[in-house]
């Protein structure tokens, strides 16, 4: 449902010039599993999802989404993903209700299967006692599940997370969470990154670790554990991390000596 | 693009600025506000001022003559018959000093005025009633400080009632003397104002209304455009609307119709309030009081009629539509509401001056300004004001159609603002000039981007205005300097080419082309001829060349100068200089990230700029539409060189017209060719041969001669 060859993305930068975000990444993600994107901060993670969902466009590679291609049909893609991240705010000035409304029906969902879709979603997420409640009056934790019923209001195949619970409190954390690993057990594609190896160890069947804008190593948990001699998945990071910085620092030395 | 998507987004933004204090504020409540409180301002200054008589102190005035009075003989006033009304008179007071003590030491008087105890002091001198009696010339100072307004008032009214003082006497001396009655007074002018009461009224609405609703529309665009943009941006909720179905032109229409809405409601609630002050104000004038100054005050207030009106909201919504997707192009670069802040004084400096040109007296809207962006606004929204209808019927289509197609350009400028990640997603880094400079020349790619391409042309635009400076201050002129003008516009795009981008010659389109192009080239600037001699008189028609423009532009041509020079000078040179600029640098540029067809049109509006700049601006129709003709022929030939043969020959057949007419009536045939030979106009069927020609050849360039490999090239 995934598909993502070769991928590169490079920012001009005024001091750097062209600096690469993301280099060379490849990985596939299929329907009823959650694909995990563990990197730090800066890792390339925000750079690689926003890329998938449309809003930043590839300098290399390509992305095919849900069977769209991101570059050739981007509203096609949009249509079929739901995208929520940290920048993905909700507006002030309307209620949970409005604003979910409104998503849905930039979808093209009809009025009438929307409201029943939403009734649905509001009754699943819990959210029936603030319906009528304004974004800025809203806590955290609304806030985040009025995020969450946007995201899945038109029903789509693929789900991308962008690091959902950072910022959160555990309790807030927790419902994300459950959710998402409900909306695996629904049959749909999940992409999720963050830098926190314990909703990895939680959620995920297979992990990507990204660092410096390339993917250090995939697979399933146990498989990586296993190739690479690690106790869990903390120990993995920190090792791939490490070697990561060793070859970057070699090829940096080389680069300088050479010229 | 979805309508329904545009509606729905539309529909949310105006909600979500309905629900919004600080806009509502800026955009309902301040304007309703405003007018009534300023009116009550005005009225009750103006009470003020008049309830308080200012003090004058005459000094000597015993001396004074009991026939004609300048006093009144009892209390403390000038006599009431020298002033328009009692009123008038009693808003200044005397009060009278013996010449002896303080008051005779003209520095204490001076103080006097200086400390504000007296508004004047009028001093009559010791020897008046002698001099009175012999008939000779008396010297009446007044203290008085120019700088003090009420001082000078008093300055001013006291001089008028003393002229009235002196033509009293000058009487009384006639009767004396049995003259007729026209002796002292040979003439009287008697001024009869044509204006009508709407007339006056407009003028001095006029003046304000036009300054006022403009910069009106442009503060209820500006905010709502920086919270739809900036706002969005951080409170994080931009990346939402981004991810969602919508497409980028859908939510910036969006976006843009809730701006413009705003923004019409801010004009048309300030005109409306604006309005209705003005009735109250005219209203309380007359009833204050009787006479002619309250009746003017009360036409000089009375509002617009509400068919100007009407005209004035048609005109306005272009205006707000050009100001909005301004304001949104803008706004969408800001990562802040506090940045979005910042590019407020930039865009009113531009536009202030724009609008002034409408306080200044003895501006009238003319075919120039109709073309100018807000100004030919400003000034068509005056002449409806004043009642102009004549000149404001004339200029309705010349003014809205400029301010339609602006607007439009703006739009499309945010669309593409909006669909460049490198605006929306922008991240702060510090700038320094030289790291940058540095990493634009070290980053350069093989062709220029729009924005150089952009840069390039206000760069040829000020150095040409540079030169011709100079030129000006030296007094250097002729032939020469033409050619030398040109190499202004050569050198620009040559030296940005070869800092800028890696394969100048690519960018230039220095390469070949194969035959046929040069034939096309040649073949259509021929072909065209007949039909823009055709389209420059009707722009001549619309927008006359004044004689003594057209006498400077004639004696450049017809002089001296031997035709093979004027064809080097006026066909070769600006064929080779203007393309190198237009088709090569600034296409190329515009070009990148731009479907061909926006690029070539865009390049042509720029080449008609020019015309408008560094020549006539009557060219500007014609330079445009050649530009496009041009910039085809450039991108399917992928070479300069087909557009330079179209432009020298274009140019050539313009330079040896009179020649070649010349040539044809000597050989008696001028009369198959040419309707009108003075002219230059050709029989309709050459019109339409020629029409027929170049719409195949465009035809054949646009459809068939597609090369889609290789397009980018």
């Amino acid at each position: 449902m995934i598909l993502v060859e070769h991928l590169g993305k490079s920012f001009h930068d005024a001091r750097r010039g062209w600096v690469e975000a993301v280099r060379d990444v490849s990985f596939e993600c299929r329907p009823g599993e959650i694909f995990g994107l563990l990197g730090p901060n800066g890792a390339g993670k925000t750079t690689t999802l926003r890329t998938l969902s449309t809003v930043l466009k590839p300098t290399e590679g390509r992305a095919v989404v849900a069977g769209y291609d991101v570059v050739e049909h981007p509203e096609e893609v949009r249509r079929r993903i739901g995208f929520m991240s940290a920048g993905t705010g909700i507006y002030d000035r309307m209620t949970a209700w409005e604003l979910v409304e409104y998503f849905g029906r930039l979808y093209g969902i009809p009025k009438d299967a929307l409201r029943d879709r939403m009734e649905a979603v509001f009754a699943w997420l819990r959210m029936d006692d603030f319906r009528d409640v304004l974004g800025s009056k809203m806590s955290t934790g609304m806030k985040q599940k009025v995020s969450i019923a946007r995201t899945v209001v038109h029903d789509p195949p693929v789900l991308i997370f962008d690091e959902p619970t950072s910022g959160l409190d555990i309790l807030v954390q927790r419902t994300v969470l459950d959710k998402i690993l409900e909306l695996r057990d629904m049959g749909k594609t999940v992409v999720f990154s963050t830098h926190s190896m314990s909703e990895v160890e939680r959620l995920c069947s297979r992990v990507a670790v990204i660092y410096r804008g390339r993917l250090q190593a995939q697979g399933p948990i146990d498989e990586l554990l296993a190739a690479h001699g690690q106790p869990n998945v903390e120990e993995l990071f920190f090792a791939l991390v490490e070697k990561a910085d060793a070859e970057y620092e070699a090829a940096g030395a080389g680069a300088g000596a050479a010229s | 693009m979805s309508w329904s998507n545009v509606l729905l987004i539309f529909r949310r933004e105006g909600m979500d600025q309905l629900r919004d204090r600080r806009t509502l504020f800026m955009v309902v409540v301040f304007p309703i506000l405003l007018y009534p409180i300023i009116g009550a301002g005005v009225l009750q200054f103006a009470a003020a001022l008049q309830e308080k008589p200012r003090r004058v102190v005459v000094v000597g005035a015993e001396r004074l003559p009991k026939e004609p009075a300048l006093l009144a003989p009892e209390g403390e006033g000038f006599n009431p018959s020298l002033f328009d009304s009692p009123a008038e008179a009693a808003r200044l007071t005397v009060e009278r000093r013996a010449d002896a003590g303080e008051w005779a030491n003209p520095a204490f008087r001076e103080e006097a005025v200086r400390d504000g105890d007296a508004s004047a002091v009028m001093v009559i001198p010791a020897d008046l009633p002698e001099q009175f009696a012999a008939r000779a010339d008396v010297a009446i100072p007044i203290h008085y400080r120019s700088v003090d307004e009420t001082s000078k008032i008093t300055y001013l009214r006291l001089r008028e009632a003393l002229d009235r003082w002196k033509a009293g006497i000058v009487e009384e001396r006639r009767k004396g003397d049995k003259l007729p009655e026209g002796y002292a007074r040979p003439i009287e002018v008697r001024g009869l104002d044509a204006a009508t009461t709407q007339e006056i009224g407009g003028s001095v609405w006029g003046r304000i209304f036009p300054f006022l609703l403009v910069l009106m529309s442009l503060t209820g665009a500006f905010y709502p455009a920086v919270d739809l943009c900036a706002g969005e941006k951080e409170r994080g909720t931009m990346e939402t609307l981004l991810i969602s179905p919508a497409g980028r032109a859908e939510i910036v229409v969006g976006k843009f119709l809730a701006v413009l809405a705003a923004s019409v409601t801010t004009a048309v609630l300030n005109l409306v309030s604006m309005g209705v002050t003005g009735l109250q104000l005219a209203r309380r004038a007359t009833a204050m009081g009787g006479g002619d100054p309250a009746r003017e005050a009360a036409a000089a207030l009375a509002p617009p009629t509400l068919q100007s009106a009407l005209w004035m909201v048609v005109l306005l919504i272009p205006l707000a539509a050009f100001f909005s997707a301004i304001c949104l192009a803008v706004a969408a670069m800001a990562r802040s509401m506090k940045e979005g802040q910042y590019y407020m004084t930039p865009l009113y400096l531009v536009c202030l001056p724009l609008i002034f040109l409408t306080m200044a007296p003895g501006i009238e809207l003319n075919a120039f300004y109709s073309l100018v962006p807000v100004t030919g606004v400003a000034l068509l929204l005056r002449a409806l004001i004043v009642g102009v209808y004549l000149t404001a019927f004339r200029f309705f289509v010349p003014v809205l159609l400029p301010t339609v197609v602006y607007a439009w350009l703006a739009l499309r400028w945010a669309v593409d603002q909006f669909s460049d990640e490198n605006v929306l997603f922008r991240e702060s880094e510090r700038f320094s000039l030289v790291p940058w400079i540095r990493g634009v020349i070290r980053d350069r790619g093989p062709r220029p981007t729009s924005a150089q391409a952009v840069l390039g042309f206000a760069l040829i635009i000020t150095a040409s205005w540079l030169f011709a400076q100079v030129l000006l201050t030296t007094g250097l002129g002729g032939i020469g300097v033409v050619a030398a003008g040109q190499g202004v516009i050569l050198l620009v795009p040559l030296v940005m080419a070869f800092l800028l981008t890696t394969d100048p010659a690519g960018t230039l389109r220095l390469r070949g082309a194969a035959g046929r192009y040069f034939a096309i080239g040649a073949a259509a600037a021929v072909a065209v001829k007949p039909l823009s001699a055709e389209f420059e008189r009707l722009v001549q028609w619309a927008y006359p060349i004044s004689d003594a423009t057209r006498s400077v532009f004639e004696s450049l041509l017809k002089g001296d100068t031997p035709l093979p020079l004027a064809i080097l000078v006026f066909a070769l040179v600006p064929a080779v200089c203007e393309e190198v600029a237009f088709r090569g640098f600034i296409l190329s540029g515009l070009q990148s990230g731009r479907r061909t067809r926006s690029a070539i049109v865009l390049s042509a509006l720029l080449f008609g700029l020019l015309h408008v700049f560094l020549s006539l601006f009557q060219q500007f129709f014609n330079a445009a539409i050649l530009g496009v003709l041009i910039g085809l022929l450039a991108v399917r030939s992928r070479s300069l060189w087909p557009g330079v043969v179209f432009h020298a020959v274009n140019n050539g057949l313009a330079v040896a017209t009179g020649a070649w007419i010349g040539l044809l009536q000597r050989a008696g045939i001028a009369g198959w060719v040419y309707r009108d030979a003075e002219d230059g106009l050709y029989h309709v069927p050459w019109v339409v041969a020629g029409a027929v020609v170049v719409a195949a050849l465009v035809l054949h360039l646009w459809k068939f001669d597609r090369r889609d490999v290789g397009e980018a090239g």
